[in-house]
């Protein structure tokens, strides 16, 4: 379309009209945004508002033929969706190229003429493109799909073709909702098969659709594998921005940090690792400003003043362990002691680890709350909730005078999981499969009764033993005694679940829990079952946990 | 089995259908008010057309242990996972019963779906906004509260449920 | 028979070049119907069985282009009315999404008035084929 062509032209007033006041809009969030990262906020709710705003410029001075202005908004749509993406890159530098651009936007439209000159826009395209190459990671959103475009003839070139693709993680996420569909699918068929069987009796076809049914399943399994694979990032590009940040707060706390980084290959679902950040970086930061002593203290202990913070991680049987440790003062139980008085706990009784443990309670680590730049509320217990709702889990050890430990353990990959279907009157749960060590038949003999709590044998142990309908507040609790247990494992702790069935296993999507849910101690999720039905998914490590205090 | 039977009501389906006409209407010289109305027990109740999704049958909930009170479970709405608040208990009232009347009036809240389970849909009534008054005072009742007003219109008295207040247990 | 056709889109000068493009050469005396949001139009595509096509806007605050597409599938709402969507950038897998909820047809910004009267025809074949309702 060349300019003076445009077969709108007779809108340029209507143009004006609509797209002035949204780019001025823009511009003033923009200058908004400069003053809050300024502040130290994250300004998320801006950063989202102007995206729509520019969308309908870009799209607006397209269909008006008005380039420069087009190549803006969408320059800038691009650098807004990079800092949507990384809060650390929101500051000073950030903030001036917006506003810049919010400017120039402003003075595009208002002159707005088909022969405008083209130079500005040229110039701060230019800019933007630079600044998101410099950053580590970043690809404008636009480069990526023209990427995707351009890679795949590539590919089919020979020379020095690539076999490599760039490929938008949402992209990704598409296909594991749909093979999550393709799973429901296959559990209702396996369950019309068990209808049928019922119903008929065995007989040849349905012995085909059985073997038919199987290998489907394998398909799909093998399929997911394939899928779960291509969602694997190496934990160092969620790593690689640590050391800045533990620079960052060491100069502020004004002590000497040495950050060893060790086993950044390891690979976790990028789903996974982008939840993860937040928490580890906050033990980090914790480690610099309360694990390390000044270099005058350390060097009074007889340690060397630069502290030395380890990350580490690396895949251990099935799941990835991260460790964040430091050589610094050790946790201060005198500390936590008080400030567990200070709540109402009685801690005489308190073992050394489960001390230690209690740095995860809310209230006792508001003391190092702080605000992320994505807003939210950082502490201890946010982070331990954080790693729970991962299906993970966080301790802690600590030597006075020797450092502290972190060591978190997470699945690989968190969409779907194998499960087992379990029945409590008439009521259906999930339990992840990585958590569940045997399901046994219970012989009524075989559970006994101690201190109001059921204990029973199990491989030469003897464990805990609850009914699950009173640990999910089933509606018919029954007097008699459940035919099955499951027995939980979460860390070394151990329990055996009384249900009524045992359904069988199953490959489940995981969805969230809506926040109207509040946030419910003994579930973790939701899913959608083979029948359309929702099920529970069972929080196994908070129940565990919450057993364990109870004792 | 994921079910594709219409869960939606033909009548209610396209209760959005009103709301360029809720608009205007609402602007004219005798506004009229758009109303979904519901009914608990034997009273009626009403919230305004544009914060409806839709209305569809209740096909199982299921109970979520320790949610806050009145949310009575959650429901699969096409795959999405919709939380679904016992409107009943939230203004004094027992429990709902499901019968084949009960219906979920998805509704949406400052960006969020939420369902609210419900014993039986009215059609969609417009009333006049002048035969709306404020709650009267002799009818003082756990209800009042999350009232916008009541209407009587008809030989009918609809009470106008203020949602924002009804759906603050979140 | 006069055609009668949907637009649902947030932009007003969209609206403006729409009625400019509707009000040339065959498509001159039709009816045009406007909506602004996507709620809106679906209200109005449910009241209006006998639409020619409708031109969806994809980036929309409230209900987008997409969720109006979806809620029509699944209400299997006048499933005989082609609707195209309308978007500024796409990539195969918005078009594939956008085909899974049963979008007829695709349309880039910027578009000419060639490109709408080119989906007109389309949409008056399909109708023609499917002996239309």
């Amino acid at each position: 379309m060349k300019p003076g062509e445009n077969p709108f032209g007779d809108l340029l007033q209507d143009y004006i009209v609509e797209c002035l006041p949204l780019a001025e809009q823009v511009g003033d969030a923009f200058v908004e945004l400069e003053r809050r990262w300024r502040d130290g906020e994250p300004g998320e709710d801006l950063l989202a508002s102007v995206k729509g705003r520019l969308h309908t410029i870009k799209g607006n001075s397209g269909m008006m033929g008005l380039t420069p202005a087009r190549d803006v908004a969408h320059a800038l749509e691009d650098a807004c969706g990079f800092l949507g993406r990384a809060p650390e890159s929101r500051g000073e530098g950030a903030a001036a190229l917006l506003v810049a651009g919010g400017g120039l936007l402003v003075d595009l439209i208002g002159t707005a003429s088909p022969d405008a000159d083209g130079g500005p826009a040229s110039d701060f395209v230019e800019r933007v493109r630079k600044y998101l190459g410099l950053a580590p990671g970043a690809a404008a959103e636009s480069d990526r799909r023209q990427g995707e475009r351009r890679s795949r003839p590539r590919a089919g070139d020979g020379g020095a073709a690539s076999n490599v693709v760039r490929i938008d993680f949402r992209r990704l996420d598409a296909l594991l909702e749909v093979l999550g569909e393709g799973l429901i699918q296959h559990s209702a068929l396996v369950d019309v098969y068990r209808r049928l069987m019922r119903r008929m009796g065995a007989c040849e076809e349905l012995g085909e659709l059985d073997q038919a049914v199987l290998s489907l399943q394998k398909t799909l399994t093998r399929l997911e594998s394939t899928l779960m694979e291509t969602r694997l990032l190496p934990v160092s590009t969620v790593f690689g921005r640590f050391p800045r940040m533990v620079r960052d707060v060491a100069h502020a706390e004004g002590k000497k940090v040495r950050l060893e980084v060790t086993g950044g290959d390891t690979s976790l679902d990028k789903a996974v690792l982008d939840r993860l950040s937040e928490p580890l970086l906050h033990l980090l930061s914790n480690a610099v400003a309360h694990g390390l002593e000044l270099p005058e203290d350390r060097v009074k202990a007889g340690k060397p003043p630069e502290g030395l913070l380890r990350l580490q991680a690396a895949a251990v049987s099935g799941r990835v362990a991260i460790r964040v440790s430091d050589d610094g003062r050790g946790l201060d139980e005198a500390a936590i002691r008080a400030k567990a008085e200070a709540l109402g706990m009685d801690t005489r009784a308190a073992d050394t680890a489960q001390l230690h443990g209690l740095v995860f309670v809310a209230g006792l680590s508001t003391a190092d709350r702080v605000t992320t730049l994505s807003g939210r509320g950082m502490g201890l217990d946010v982070a331990a909730d954080v790693i729970h709702a991962l299906g993970g889990t966080i301790e802690v050890e600590s030597r006075p005078g020797k450092g502290t430990a972190f060591t978190l353990s997470l699945p690989v990959t968190l969409a779907i999981v194998r499960s087992l279907i379990v029945e409590v009157d008439r009521e259906r749960f999930a339990v992840p499969l990585s958590h569940v060590a045997e399901t046994v038949r219970a012989e009524p003999e075989a559970i006994r009764q101690i201190n109001n709590q059921g204990v029973t044998q199990w491989r030469g142990d003897l464990i805990h033993v609850a009914d699950a309908g009173a640990v999910l507040g089933t509606r018919e609790p029954s007097g008699a005694q459940r035919p099955f247990y499951v027995v939980m494992t979460a860390g070394a702790k151990r329990r055996g679940l009384l249900v009524d069935r045992l359904i069988g296993h199953q490959d489940i999507v995981v969805k969230g829990l809506d926040p109207a849910l509040g946030r419910p101690a003994v579930v973790s999720g939701t899913t959608i079952l083979g029948d359309g039905q929702v099920a529970c998914i069972l929080d196994v490590v908070r129940i565990l946990d919450g057993a364990a205090h109870a004792n | 089995m994921p079910t594709d039977e219409r869960m939606v009501d033909p009548l209610l389906g396209f209760a959005d259908a009103l709301p360029a006409a809720a608009a205007a209407d609402a602007r004219g010289p005798a506004p009229m008010l758009h109303l979904l109305t519901f009914a608990l027990d034997r009273e009626e109740f009403g919230i305004p057309v544009t914060q409806v999704r839709e209305v569809i049958r209740v096909n199982g909930i299921t109970r979520v242990p320790q949610v806050p009170a009145h949310v009575r479970g959650v429901t699969n709405l096409r795959g999405r996972i919709l939380a679904i608040v016992e409107i009943r208990t939230r203004l004094g009232l027992t429990e709902a019963v499901v019968t084949p009347a009960s219906r979920i009036v998805v509704v949406e809240v400052r960006g969020r779906a939420l369902g609210l389970l419900v014993d039986r849909v009215s059609q969609v009534t417009k009333v006049p906004a002048e035969s709306v008054a404020p709650p009267p005072e002799e009818v003082v009742t756990a209800e009042t509260d999350f009232l916008t007003g009541v209407a009587r219109w008809d030989s009918r008295l609809i009470m106008l449920l203020d949602l924002d207040k009804v759906l603050l247990v979140n | 028979m006069p055609e009668s056709f949907l637009v649902i889109d947030d932009s007003k000068l969209l609206h403006q070049m729409y009625r400019l493009i509707f009000s040339q050469g065959d498509l001159a005396g039709s009816t045009v119907h406007y909506a602004l949001d996507g709620r809106e139009g679906y209200g109005l595509l449910a009241a209006h069985p006998d639409l020619t096509l409708v031109l969806l806007d994809l980036n929309m605050p409230g209900m987008n282009g997409l969720e109006v597409l979806a809620r029509r599938e699944a209400e299997r709402l006048h499933p005989h009315v082609p609707i195209a969507l309308v978007t500024t950038e796409s990539s195969e897998d918005d078009e594939a999404r956008g085909r899974a909820v049963g979008a007829w047809d695709y349309l880039r910004k910027p578009f000419q008035p060639s490109d709408i009267q080119r989906l007109v025809r389309g949409a008056r074949e399909q109708r023609r084929s499917r002996g239309a309702a």
